[in-house]
């Protein structure tokens, strides 16, 4: 496994590729989740409590970083491949990231003022069972992470 | 003085006895009944809102539009307000409304209710707290209209008035008016508070942490 990862962010493009989705979920995701503030001044603040759901962001960031760049770098290196463990990454990613973007924040707010009582039912399962939705993104994520090592063994030796 | 006469003083004794006999029971507790209906702070109408935390009289009032349900509302409350409390409220500097904006959950607006039932008996704020210290997850039953008359009975609050009271629904509407100012105020989430002082306002969205609020007052001062 870490033979593929050297091998897939040897190439520097997948490195800024894999940081980028990084960050352009880590900090999304943290100010939805009120862990960075923007006004009155830019401030980042984990309350006491809350930090097993911010280390479950940043895990879900970079294994989102870390799929989601070795899926292209599988689909460019390989163009007949098929698509579909880039699907599962996405698909953990978006999970992950839905989780986080309910509880008492805007988002949830304009959720329920749109969609009334159905709105509000489907928040308050988000933001109740919100770390296990984002444990499960983490699992999806995970095997996928596993199965892209694995095909990229493969396809490398049918290659070789 | 006929007959009429008799009957209709012995009607008006009543009535100012019933008058000048709930105005004394409203006064009993810590708390004066929030009776104002033209009282705004800045641009928001708080005549709805909860009894003045702190000085009547404090240069800057700090307003919080809060869902009892809310987890932000539960992290701000355990890890902010007691600063604030602490060197702001009590030393006068400033004072605290609580308006709801109670849209979280089917049991958020009668957890708001209950708040008021307890403010007839001049226990809001101590009724405020409990609920802020046992919340649980939303809609999961623990601001059902049982554990809200629990709650009454664990702070010894008249137990039949109040659970009449929560019967009743007779704040519901006081409830649905504090949530419109809220979204009139543009709160786009709980907690969101606004500060004022006789200059001006300014609007912190979030549970955000006491150095923000501490620069946002001392700025204003």
């Amino acid at each position: 496994m870490a033979q593929m990862i050297k091998m897939v962010f040897s190439d520097y493009r997948y490195i800024i590729l894999a940081a980028t989705i990084f960050v352009g979920m880590l900090i999304p995701l943290s100010i939805v989740s009120e862990f960075i503030f923007l006004e009155p001044y830019i401030i980042s603040h984990i309350p006491s409590g809350s930090e097993f759901s911010f280390f479950l962001i940043v895990t879900v960031s970079a294994l989102s970083g870390l799929v989601l760049a070795m899926n292209v770098y599988r689909i460019n290196a390989f163009r007949n491949t098929p698509k579909k463990k880039m699907g599962g990454g996405i698909f953990g990613s978006l999970i992950g990231a839905a989780a986080g973007a309910c509880s008492c924040g805007p988002i949830g707010f304009a959720v329920i003022s749109t969609f009334g009582v159905a709105g509000g039912i489907a928040t308050a399962f988000l933001t109740n069972y919100e770390i296990h939705i984002r444990l499960f993104a983490i699992a999806i994520l995970a095997y996928t992470y596993y199965a892209t090592t694995k095909s990229l063994a493969v396809e490398c030796k049918i290659k070789n | 003085m006929g007959k009429k006469g008799i009957i209709f003083g012995g009607i008006a004794a009543v009535v100012l006895i019933a008058i000048i006999a709930s105005a004394s029971i409203s006064q009993t507790g810590n708390e004066a009944l929030n009776l104002d209906m033209g009282q705004t702070h800045g641009t928001v109408s708080t005549a709805m809102g909860s009894p003045i935390l702190g000085s009547d009289s404090a240069p800057i009032t700090i307003i919080e539009f809060g869902d009892y349900q809310c987890e932000q509302c539960y992290n701000w409350y355990h890890n902010t307000k007691d600063s604030i409390v602490q060197n702001y409220i009590e030393t006068g500097k400033a004072n605290l409304i609580f308006v709801d904006l109670a849209i979280l959950g089917r049991d958020s607006p009668k957890a708001a209710a209950a708040t008021y039932c307890a403010e007839e008996q001049g226990k809001y704020w101590e009724y405020h707290d409990l609920l802020y210290t046992y919340q649980e997850e939303v809609n999961s039953g623990w601001a059902n209209s049982e554990r809200l008359k629990a709650f009454a009975f664990s702070l010894e609050l008249d137990q039949e008035l109040f659970d009449s009271c929560v019967d009743s629904g007779k704040f519901a509407k006081r409830v649905q008016f504090n949530t419109n100012e809220a979204k009139k105020q543009g709160a786009t989430g709980t907690p969101t508070f606004i500060i004022v002082n006789s200059e001006g306002q300014q609007k912190i969205g979030g549970a955000q942490p006491y150095s923000v609020f501490q620069k946002v007052l001392d700025s204003m001062n």
